[in-house]
């Protein structure tokens, strides 16, 4: 059996969808291939068909949806006045917001406060820019002047420390000894006096130094007193 | 060389049963059932709309007829006589037609502008065939395409072929025999074919 060219082109969606078979099929093959008309318009058909299926829909607009409901249910309700602003608060009543919102109102509390605005009492001149900027310099100079100071402080009462540390170091020495192996007279209650003049000419000097250091650093005048009391005891 | 396809219809079985339960919600007056049902088709039927009549705006101004169309006559519904997709469609179809029929004058008067730009297309068949079947490009040629076909083909291939409609779902849509949606189909492709050779345009 074989087919004419329009019986070919009226079976062509059939071929296509794999409806033919046994003899339809047989005859379709038979004739397509050498024919001229048909073997091309076979190839384009085919090809059409997968580039039909291989295009995508396409988006609707956002805006058809709710025109339709528009159209169909009415228009939706807006809402306002004071049940619009509960949506929006609402909408931003969350555990991150709250955390952002404080740290903010925090960091602006420090800031306002640092340039200089007195809370009891406030002004709106505290506000302006030439004294919050006079303010935060003076409070810039003030906080480094302390800062400073109190690094010297430091360094100071580490000193005092370290020289003290070296002198209880002094009993180890082989020449701190020799006081101790030395009998002790009876009645005598001194037993921490040092016994030899070379001793005695260090924990003088100690005194002194801490002395010195106490006039020159009133902040640890306390603290240094307890040392110097303690020394003289010694 | 030849493509060999089978193409799934829209009527898949859980689809069926959601669609049918949303159109009783709806019936019972839950507006939300709505939405969702026009959230689930509104796409398809846009993209109908838009191969029908090859323009955007058209395209949404009936696809929003259809939705009223199918909101107001929702109760004549008869999940019995096929799925809802099918009877959406239906409605979509009928009004595409009455829209043709409506615009045919205007259609006229445009073919005779559209005359230039088709002895352009011939000219241009020396175009890589690779640059030509891009995807995008050839959305587009097909859509230029497809306006040139009677609406009867026209209605055939985009049901077929771009919506993937099986010939069972095609044949209640149209309200037509089986041989004739077979016969509109193939000669829609014929056609088709031939009106993007004459654009020198091969889609693969």
């Amino acid at each position: 059996m074989t087919w004419t060219c329009e019986q070919t082109e009226t079976r062509l969606s059939d071929y296509l969808d794999r409806v033919l078979g046994g003899a339809e099929l047989e005859a379709f093959n038979a004739h397509v291939p050498g024919c001229a008309r048909c073997a091309p318009l076979v190839a384009s058909v085919s090809d059409l068909v997968t580039g039909l299926q291989s295009i995508e829909q396409i988006e609707a607009p956002p805006r058809l949806l709710y025109a339709i409901l528009d159209k169909t249910l009415g228009p939706r309700e807006s809402v306002t006045g004071w049940r619009a602003l509960l949506g929006r608060l609402r909408g931003i009543a969350s555990v991150r917001f709250a955390y952002g919102a404080v740290s903010v109102a925090a960091t602006f509390i420090v800031l306002v406060t640092a340039s200089g605005f007195n809370w009891k009492h406030p002004k709106l001149a505290d506000l302006h820019p030439v004294k919050i900027y006079r303010t935060a310099d003076r409070q810039v100079h003030f906080v480094y002047a302390k800062s400073s100071k109190f690094v010297n402080d430091l360094r100071v009462v580490n000193e005092i420390q370290s020289r003290l540390r070296q002198d209880s170091e002094i009993p180890s020495n082989p020449e701190s000894t020799a006081p101790q192996s030395s009998p002790q007279k009876p009645g005598s209650t001194d037993r921490s006096k040092p016994a030899t003049p070379r001793q005695q000419n260090r924990a003088n000097d100690l005194a002194r130094h801490v002395e010195v250091l106490a006039e020159s650093l009133p902040a640890c005048s306390a603290r240094l007193s307890v040392l110097m009391i303690s020394r003289r005891t010694l | 060389m030849v493509a060999h396809v089978t193409v799934p219809g829209f009527e898949a079985d859980d689809t069926l049963e959601q669609d049918a339960q949303l159109v009783q919600q709806c019936l019972q007056g839950d507006g939300s059932a709505w939405e969702e049902l026009v959230r689930r088709h509104t796409r398809r039927i846009f993209n109908i709309c838009y191969r029908f009549t090859g323009n955007g705006t058209e395209a949404e101004d009936l696809s929003q007829d259809v939705f009223l169309r199918v909101y107001r006559t929702l109760a004549s519904y008869r999940s019995a006589h096929g799925g809802f997709a099918t009877w959406v469609t239906s409605v979509t179809r009928n009004l595409l037609i009455d829209h043709y029929r409506r615009t045919k004058r205007d259609r006229i008067t445009d073919s005779l502008d559209d005359a230039m730009p088709v002895v352009e297309n011939k000219a241009s068949s020396a175009r890589r065939p690779d640059e030509l079947a891009l995807l995008g490009e050839l959305s587009h040629q097909v859509q230029a395409a497809l306006t040139k076909l009677s609406p009867e083909l026209r209605e055939a291939v985009i049901l077929r072929d771009l919506q993937q409609l099986e010939y069972v779902e095609i044949q209640q849509v149209l309200s037509v025999p089986e041989g004739t949606v077979k016969s509109r189909i193939n000669r829609g492709r014929i056609e088709l074919a031939r009106v993007l050779q004459q654009m020198g345009v091969r889609p693969a």
